[in-house]
């Protein structure tokens, strides 16, 4: 181990050459900071991901027609009462529910905008499930109940969607008709669902008669067979549907599937950005690398004096091992903060932008990985030009001018 | 000086290094005898091997033949990390460069030698601040070299020599890259501290220097002992 003097002597050396330092910590840095908002990040998402699919959607299935656009605005194919109930003919599915979707004008004085507003069966609310929310204020809505519906959280907000927020009981006029507000539905995370309109099944159809294709079919099905279960759906439509196998006009898919190709995906990508991530970390080791040869080959001759003053080989092998280690500990530091920094002002914002389930998160093994890998990268890049330092021959070095 | 304890001997020692496909035989075989107290001076004009005698006398170079004892142990074959500990311990090193650590202060630059040996902090700096006043720099500690005289950076470095309270200090040229005046305070240092009992070895090539304050002097030339003069002093 070095001592004080020791320590000393090799900061006081880093301060020396700072300008080096200062680019080879730089180097260092880059490539910490991006790695640690790339995995902040991911975690958030991952984190998210597994926080729906953990939840009540594990049992769900989503039936679809096929389509380009959204749920319900592609009427080329249709999802319609008879397809439920095939489905719910099937083995292994406990229930179904199914929802149509469609675009409406809201309007709030002169303000206007469009949203979607999302029928669903109160009594059997298997969309509102497998989202994993539920009624935040007010009251849920009866199967009987006309004239009245559930907003997402952001109608609640002054500025969000309208200049003015929603209270209980307020009017929303939906396509020039008014409706009351029940209550408000819990915050998802992301602005589009949490901008939507929910209404019964029956104030739907009377509403909307000309709508009869649902948007979506969720079915709650036996977890423990549920890709058994999503064949048997498939084949069961197919027959009614008489299509064939390759050339159906929907699709099925379990929530668990849906969310592993997304976790898939986005693996994937923070992956992909982590790679490019500790590619800059092993350039930025070869650039310290660098440094540390520049500074064994300038400081030859005060290895040798090191060494007829009594330094062991293992002792200026330390020395040099620090002054690597010690740079990549300040870069290691400083790309936390960096990167804590912006990604804490990116949750900020998305949180506002009410987009947060893209929020970063952070825990401990995130700060101490990254400052454990920046010091361990100084360290690594610095054991060939302290071996070779070490092994300078002091009689040649004490000659040198 | 029969009945003192031999502290270096060098039996034989011969010093070759390969030039192209030539054998430059830096020292041929001499033998060396420096006993505890002795201001021993080894003379010799420029190539005459008295560099490379004093590198292995100081053990920081191992010979290509013969043998090398300090307190009579062969260190010929020691390994280079032993050396380095046994000569942090047993000899403080003087050179004519002054060869102090630019970007420590003179306090650390004295403490330095004696973090190798392990020596406590405190310890360290009490010790330098004892050595510093006794080079008569008690108020330049937190100097660093460039902002001291070049007799002051020597002073330094001969309180660095005894940092770790070795028997022995080696002392190439010291007085080399100083003027006469400042040269002679140097050497008066180097006197006192024989004086004190400590084993003086120094190498230069001025034979009035030699004879002067040295018990023992080794005449080289050629890479050999040409002669050896003895003195009694007064």
């Amino acid at each position: 181990m070095i001592g004080k003097e020791g320590i000393k002597y090799s900061l006081r050396n880093l301060k020396k050459s700072k300008d080096r330092s200062f680019f080879t910590i730089l180097s260092i840095f880059i490539g910490i900071a991006t790695i640690f908002i790339f995995v902040s990040f991911g975690l958030g998402l991952f984190s998210y991901i597994d926080e729906i699919s953990g939840g009540a959607s594990a049992d769900k299935v989503i039936i679809q027609a096929k389509g380009a656009a959204a749920p319900g605005l592609d009427t080329t194919f249709e999802l319609t009462e008879s397809d439920l109930r095939v489905i719910n003919g099937v083995t292994g599915v406990y229930e179904t529910a199914g929802s149509y979707f469609r675009v409406v004008k809201l309007s709030q004085k002169d303000e206007v905008r469009y949203s979607f507003i999302i029928s669903y069966t109160p009594d059997n609310p298997l969309i509102l499930e497998s989202f994993d929310i539920g009624v935040e204020k007010g009251k849920d809505l009866t199967a009987s109940d006309s004239g009245k519906v559930i907003l997402g959280s952001n109608f609640r907000e002054d500025g969000k969607i309208f200049s003015q927020g929603y209270e209980i009981n307020d009017k929303i006029e939906i396509d020039d008709k008014d409706f009351r507000v029940s209550g408000f539905l819990e915050s998802i995370g992301n602005p589009q669902d949490d901008s939507q309109t929910y209404i019964n099944e029956e104030a739907f159809q009377d509403t909307y008669p000309d709508t009869t294709s649902y948007g979506m079919i969720i079915a709650r099905v036996n977890k423990e067979q549920i890709d058994v279960v999503v064949e048997r759906i498939e084949k069961a439509l197919r027959k009614h549907k008489d299509q064939e196998e390759g050339k159906e006009d929907f699709y099925v898919q379990s929530y668990a599937e849906l969310l592993e190709a997304y976790s898939g995906a986005l693996a994937g990508i923070v992956g992909f950005i982590i790679i490019i991530g500790i590619i800059s970390v092993i350039v930025a080791a070869i650039n310290t690398a660098n440094t540390m040869i520049t500074a064994v080959l300038e400081r030859y001759k005060e290895i040798g004096i090191l060494k007829a003053i009594g330094a062991k080989n293992s002792e200026i092998l330390d020395i040099f091992l620090f002054e690597s280690s010690f740079l990549g500990l300040i870069a290691g530091a400083l790309g936390i903060l960096a990167g804590f920094i912006i990604t804490y002002v990116a949750k900020v914002i998305l949180i506002g932008m009410g987009w947060s389930f893209l929020a970063p998160l952070y825990n401990v093994w995130l700060f101490v990985g990254c400052l454990v890998f920046a010091v361990v990268t100084g360290a690594i890049s610095g054991v060939a030009p302290a071996i070779r330092a070490s092994r300078i021959n002091t009689v040649d070095a004490l000659r040198y001018e | 000086m029969s009945g003192k304890k031999e502290v270096i001997q060098l039996k034989k020692v011969a010093k070759h290094y390969h030039l192209g496909e030539n054998i430059v035989r830096a020292l041929d075989g001499i033998d060396i005898l420096i006993n505890e107290g002795e201001f021993v001076s080894i003379m010799g004009p420029s190539g005459s091997g008295k560099s490379t005698a004093m590198n292995l006398v100081g053990s920081l170079d191992a010979p290509t033949h013969g043998k090398i004892f300090l307190d009579k142990k062969d260190i010929s074959k020691f390994s280079e990390s032993d050396l380095a500990q046994l000569r942090g311990k047993k000899i403080g090193f003087i050179f004519q460069q002054f060869n102090l650590i630019n970007n420590l202060t003179a306090r650390e630059n004295i403490a330095l030698p004696m973090m190798f040996q392990g020596a406590s902090e405190s310890e360290r700096l009490k010790k330098a601040d004892e050595l510093l006043k006794m080079v008569d720099l008690g108020d330049r500690g937190s100097h660093y070299p460039n902002q001291l005289s070049g007799g002051q950076q020597q002073r330094v470095a001969i309180a660095r020599s005894l940092a770790n309270d070795p028997e022995v200090i080696l002392a190439d040229e010291p007085t080399g890259n100083l003027d006469t005046k400042t040269g002679q305070i140097i050497v008066s240092f180097l006197e006192n501290l024989h004086k004190k009992g400590k084993t003086i070895v120094m190498v230069t090539h001025d034979p009035a220097l030699a004879q002067k304050y040295s018990d023992v002097v080794y005449w080289l030339r050629d890479g050999k002992v040409e002669k050896i003069t003895k003195k009694r002093r007064k």
